[in-house]
């Protein structure tokens, strides 16, 4: 059981300023899983997933307690590099954001920081962009910017670009929300592919997205985790009033 | 009267003040013509233009205006190879490194720095520059081309500084996030995505800060030395347009061809600062941003 846990939080908190944005939170993610964090804004599910690549690092006045431990090592530990843990945890952004740069340029960014030879560039990129799924759409514009494509193509290069890195687990913050129906469908197929190789953590607003695409379901309330189990467990028979309330659109 | 009728009134009162700046523009650029044309009766553009020497008190007098153009250019291109790097290199510390207190404390110093009147400046060269330069490489004279490049770049660093910076300031943290999420450090991030992104700003600052060297006139005037000759060295004296168009215009009869000369070479001022400021225009449009990922 202990092996397929890949992320641990300890008693986190969290804190923007005198702010207490995250209060005590424990739980594991399993590997291989979708795992949706969901509550209604403002209740640190955002937050909480850009504590585990420590991006939060990049906002003044946040500081952290408790331990997040990724193979056995706290993140936040001093002598671990920010960078290496984002190199190995990948991020996809609400809104896409691609870089104005060619669409080739945009895969090979990540990578190309990581030294990669020119020669394995080429396969690197095609092979994340079929991961994605937007390989055949753009095999022939991969010199054009990134710019022009649409924005659940847009999106889907963004994840493109996150896997060129080959990372171990892939966070996803709303990744769908400013997509249209068919885009979104897109994206949530995607996920259901990569989860054969990737450990998958998506923050959702949209609940039916959470009961479709994830193994694996946490509600958070003002800072708190409330309920943590399996989607269809949270879905059908929360144990906790305030998850069957928001669940069922009485409140969020 | 009715409502509407003030309001048509308030409305053509602004257009009468915004046709102000307009007309009085014409009219310089007007008188300019009417003053400067007239030289080329008496010199072809091509001797004024390339001809290689300046003596307009002679008898005969000769107009040749490349040993000023020559001047101009290379102290423009020397102020900017000063300022380009130290003015950019500021604007990236302020805009993503320094922390608050400091970036506050920089950004007025820079402000203040461009709003010293240029004659200080000029002084600042004669008095402290020229005599550690004449001492420090044995010249004749301090008042040289390194000289003038030195106190240019001065003036126009604030210009570069503070238009990269709004151009840095714009890069969308969007980009910036993308490029710390996929494992990049602070300087890879502004090398690689901030500083490309914000490309088109920064070369319209760079263009507008040779604007601003290009016609300055005090400090060429006074720290440039003022020989109308093509220079060796760069510890040579030059005499830029500018400097050369202060110095005699009040020594020169009204309308006399020395007169016309100077108003033409005012022209060939003017032409150039236009091209600088199209280019900036040309560049910041051009490659405008066309704002973070657009749905």
């Amino acid at each position: 059981m202990d092996a397929n846990i890949i992320i641990k939080l300890k008693n986190v908190n969290f804190y923007y300023g005198e702010n207490r944005a995250l209060t005590d939170i424990t739980m594991n993610y399993q590997k291989n899983k979708v795992t949706a964090l969901i509550g209604p804004s403002g209740c640190g599910k955002s937050t909480l997933l850009r504590l585990l690549n420590r991006m939060n690092d990049l906002i003044d006045g946040t500081r952290v307690e408790g331990e997040i431990l990724y193979e056995d090592k706290n993140i936040y530990s001093p002598d671990l590099d920010p960078v290496e843990v984002r190199r190995k945890i990948g991020m996809v952004f609400q809104k896409p954001n691609p870089f104005p740069k060619t669409i080739y340029n945009n895969i090979a960014y990540g990578p190309k920081l990581n030294k990669v030879s020119s020669a394995n560039l080429d396969e690197l990129v095609e092979q994340s962009l079929k991961q994605a799924v937007l390989w055949d759409e753009v095999k022939d514009i991969l010199n054009q910017s990134a710019m022009n494509l649409s924005g659940g193509q847009q999106q889907r290069l963004c994840i493109a670009r996150a896997l060129a890195m080959k990372p171990d687990i892939l966070l996803m913050d709303e990744p769908t929300s400013a997509l249209d129906p068919i885009s979104t469908a897109k994206i949530e197929e995607l996920v259901e592919e990569l989860k054969k190789v990737y450990t998958i953590i998506i923050v959702t607003h949209n609940m039916q997205q959470a009961a479709r695409i994830s193994d694996e379901t946490a509600f958070f309330y003002l800072g708190n985790l409330i309920e943590y189990n399996k989607t269809d467990k949270i879905f059908t028979k929360p144990d906790v009033k305030q998850t069957e309330d928001y669940i069922t659109g009485r409140f969020g | 009267m009715n409502r509407k009728t003030k309001e048509i009134f308030i409305k053509y009162i602004f257009f009468v003040f915004a046709l102000v700046a307009i007309i009085v523009l014409a009219m310089i650029v007007f008188s300019l013509f009417r003053e400067g044309l007239p030289i080329f009766r008496q010199v072809s553009v091509k001797d004024f233009l390339f001809g290689m020497e300046w003596y307009p008190t002679y008898d005969p007098p000769d107009f040749g205006i490349f040993p000023l153009i020559i001047g101009s250019f290379i102290v423009t291109i020397m102020a900017t190879l000063i300022a380009v790097p130290l003015g950019v290199l500021a604007a990236i510390y302020i805009s993503e490194i320094a922390p608050r207190s400091i970036k506050e404390v920089l950004k007025s110093v820079i402000e203040l720095l461009a709003g010293l009147p240029s004659v200080v400046l000029g002084f600042f060269g004669m008095v402290v520059i020229a005599p550690i330069l004449q001492n420090v490489f044995d010249l004749p004279t301090g008042l040289n081309i390194v000289n003038a490049s030195m106190i240019l770049a001065l003036m126009a660093i604030p210009t570069i500084s503070s238009i990269s910076e709004d151009a840095l300031y714009a890069v969308p943290q969007e980009f910036k996030e993308a490029s710390y999420a996929l494992g990049a450090t602070k300087f890879e991030t502004i090398a690689k995505v901030i500083l490309p992104a914000a490309l088109s700003g920064v070369t319209t600052a760079v263009m507008l800060g040779m604007a601003r060297a290009i016609g300055e006139t005090m400090v060429v005037l006074m720290v440039a030395g003022g020989a109308a000759a093509i220079p060796e060295s760069i510890f040579d004296s030059v005499r830029p347009m500018p400097a050369s168009i202060a110095a005699e215009m009040g020594e020169t009869p009204y309308r006399s061809l020395h007169y016309h000369a100077l108003f033409a070479t005012g022209m060939v001022l003017f032409f150039l600062t236009l091209t600088f400021n199209l280019i900036a225009d040309y560049v910041s449009n051009k490659f405008k941003q066309t704002g973070s990922a657009t749905l």
